[in-house]
């Protein structure tokens, strides 16, 4: 028992010292909710400018790759309309939900 | 790759002047060199796509390793069966000579059945001669008398390590079809039996719960199902198969996940097959998340397997349908409706496990002779349900929500009901005892009745509905690195939910008859790893949590010797338990 106790102890104190990855450091995946669907889906729904665009439509990375390089160089205007703390947030709302990150599990 | 092209062309234009002076030749080259190396990333996305098209199946998945300390207080076996004493009353007073009655003198006449009787349990008779006698009473099967109670001690447990391994599987099938399923080992370190020994209703591997149940080093397919989504591009869809119906909201959120299944994880934690129709209603009513879902099921198969080919099955399917209405769900808030019923329920499950030895002087005697010989096998019985009991009805409320800053918190109510049918099995009828009247009996094999024995009638002793209530609340906190989580549930003397498949190792916490209180600590290591200390706290008010076969006895009148239970009876019970997971 006591061994038990010393070894989950150490286990700890090793976790401590680990990290884990964001998509953007500080990025808020509720603000960045609000924000893609009361910016982006203006352009971003089937049959408009944009094309349909969901979260499901990129992996983490491409998501990530997105904002680190293309910085949504079709249309850059529309990018300087955003504070830098709204594009992470938007950053990590999307990868939150990318096609490859957790979905709940329900039928339907 | 267009736009990489582009960019090369242009940058070839763009070489300044001196490069302008280039042979011919020189540009050939390049250009030639270009397509031999566009030709070559061609080969690859080839090879690529080619995999990509043929790979149809994705595996995610997590493998827990988790090591409990288990410690049970006050447990007891107290097996006992419950007599229709006015009946037997009755019968000796209608047949005083059959039965050793004097009615005379007033007395029991010697060397009759009344004596043989009187002399085991003198406490019973002479409560019985007073009049001072219930209209069922408790006898004891290890010939005990009556209110002598039952040693009782504590269990420990000092280490159980266990390992789960869980692939989840997803494909896609067409556009709006899609199958999902997922296969599930889950073990206790040295043991690949798949039984165990028959001391409590969780000790019994079945259809329904063997994903939480340790059995062996075996991928189970705890469920496998395919979406049809979008019917003739309506809001409706399609499922069939072995149901994701196992970690639905709130009992996610102590397993550091998203939403794990879609029925409340309070009422329903349980591998069942069946049928879901949804419609999506968030387009018509406005309501975000608005899903309503219809189910269906089978929970016992009455015919195939069961020696049906002998024409001699009394028992009937049992069906299982009911409506789950996520009400409002934005993946903030999830406000859910559950309510469904099962009929035909029948007592208990087809399952196998272990003969206890302990049974066999109760129901096996002469085997018991021979079997005392190797006291440490046990006999493997396949167990089936003998009669129908009656119906179920269960019905839920569930609220949960996560702030921004990522605090959860949630909260259940629940309701169950019993509705009996009157019949019974050997374990009982539906939230009632199997009703036992006293036959006299011919114990010598010398023509002349004896002594006195209980005989089960395979009626019930309350055929009465039953309401049962349930409550569970709780709250998850982040901290620095990670979360911290307390969660309490009560459940009241007939709560009887489906929720037998939770893998705790004590027992179904959201089944427990009593209170059961949690606090745990996770540390995320990284996004895909976490790490989780905490513990349980059991406190059974009433026995046979989560079965509905069977009288809920007090656990208190148990360990007293005032009333029995076929299976040991256990008050109180703690789990600490440490854990580590990676997700992949």
């Amino acid at each position: 028992m006591r061994k038990l106790i010393k070894i989950t102890a150490i286990l700890a104190a090793v976790s401590f010292c680990a990290t884990f990855a964001l998509a953007a450091e500080g990025g808020n995946p509720k603000k960045g909710k609000y924000l893609f669907k009361k910016n982006c889906k203006t352009c971003h729904v089937a049959n408009a400018e944009g094309g349909a665009l969901t979260p499901l439509s990129k992996t983490m990375s491409q998501w990530d790759r997105f904002f680190d390089r293309d910085k949504h160089k079709s249309k850059p205007e529309v990018w300087a309309g955003y504070q830098e703390q709204d594009l992470k947030d938007i950053q990590q709302f999307l990868y939150d939900h990318a096609a490859d990150s957790d979905q709940p599990q329900t039928c339907g | 790759m267009r736009k990489l092209f582009t960019l090369l062309f242009v940058g070839l234009l763009l070489i300044p002047g001196t490069a302008m002076s280039a042979t011919t030749e020189e540009l050939q080259k390049k250009v030639d060199q270009m397509t031999e190396d566009i030709n070559y990333l061609m080969d690859r996305l080839d090879k690529a796509e080619l995999h990509t098209a043929t790979d149809r199946i994705t595996f995610t998945g997590d493998f827990r390793t988790k090591a409990d300390t288990l410690h049970y207080q006050d447990t007891t076996w107290n097996p006992g069966v419950y007599v229709d004493l006015n009946q037997f009353a009755a019968d000796v007073f209608s047949d005083p000579a059959a039965w050793g009655f004097d009615p005379v003198a007033g007395a029991i006449v010697p060397g009759s059945p009344l004596e043989a009787f009187a002399m085991a349990f003198p406490g019973h008779a002479a409560a019985f001669f007073s009049g001072a006698f219930p209209p069922v009473g408790g006898l004891s099967m290890l010939g005990l008398d009556l209110g002598v109670p039952t040693p009782k001690g504590d269990i420990d447990n000092d280490i159980l390590y266990t390992t789960r391994l869980r692939l989840n599987m997803k494909a896609k099938v067409a556009n709006n079809v899609d199958f999902a399923g997922r296969l599930t080992m889950f073990k206790n370190w040295g043991d690949s039996t798949g039984i165990k020994v028959f001391d409590s209703w969780d000790a019994f591997t079945t259809d329904g719960t063997n994903g939480g149940n340790t059995t062996g080093d075996w991928l189970r397919v705890e469920r496998a199902y395919f979406n049809w989504k979008d019917i003739g591009g309506s809001k409706f869809y399609l499922s069939i198969g072995r149901r994701p119906s196992t970690y639905g909201p709130p009992s996610e959120i102590r397993e550091n996940e998203l939403r794990g299944g879609t029925p409340s994880g309070h009422l329903v934690h349980f591998n069942f097959d069946g049928i879901t129709v949804g419609y999506h209603l968030a387009e018509l009513t406005g309501i975000e998340g608005m899903t309503a879902r219809l189910c269906y099921g089978q929970g016992f198969e009455s015919q195939l397997g069961n020696g049906e080919l002998f024409n001699q099955i009394a028992t009937e399917d049992t069906h299982l349908g009911g409506l789950n209405l996520d009400v409002y769900n934005d993946g903030s808030t999830l406000i859910q409706l559950t309510a469904f019923g099962a009929w035909d329920v029948v007592d208990g499950f087809k399952g196998t496990f272990a003969f206890p030895a302990q049974f066999l002087p109760l129901f096996a005697p002469n085997i018991n002779q021979d079997a005392a010989n190797f006291p440490n096998m046990n006999f493997m019985v396949r167990y089936q349900p003998s009669t129908v009991i009656g119906d179920m009805i269960l019905g839920g409320l569930g609220f949960q929500r996560e702030e921004e800053n990522g605090l959860k918190y949630f909260l259940s109510l629940g309701w169950t009901r019993l509705q009996s049918n009157g019949k019974a099995g050997l374990f009982g009828g539906m939230g009632s005892d199997n009703l036992y009247q006293a036959a006299l009996v011919d114990t010598n094999g010398d023509g002349t009745n004896d002594n006195i024995v209980p005989v089960p009638t395979n009626r019930v002793v309350d055929d009465s509905d039953q309401d049962g209530y349930g409550i569970y609340v709780g709250t998850q906190i982040p901290v620095p690195m990670g979360k911290i989580g307390l969660e309490y549930n009560y459940g009241s003397k007939y709560w009887t939910p489906f929720t037998q498949a939770q893998d705790d190792i004590l027992g179904s916490k959201l089944a427990t008859r009593g209170h059961v209180g949690e606090a745990y600590y996770i540390f995320d290591v990284n996004s895909n790893m976490f790490l989780k200390f905490g513990g349980i706290y059991y406190d059974y008010e009433y026995t046979n949590s989560g079965s509905p076969v069977g009288t809920p006895r007090k656990v208190s009148d148990v360990l007293a010797g005032s009333a029995f239970n076929l299976l040991p009876v256990v008050d109180k019970a703690w789990d600490g338990y440490a854990s580590i997971t990676i997700k992949f």
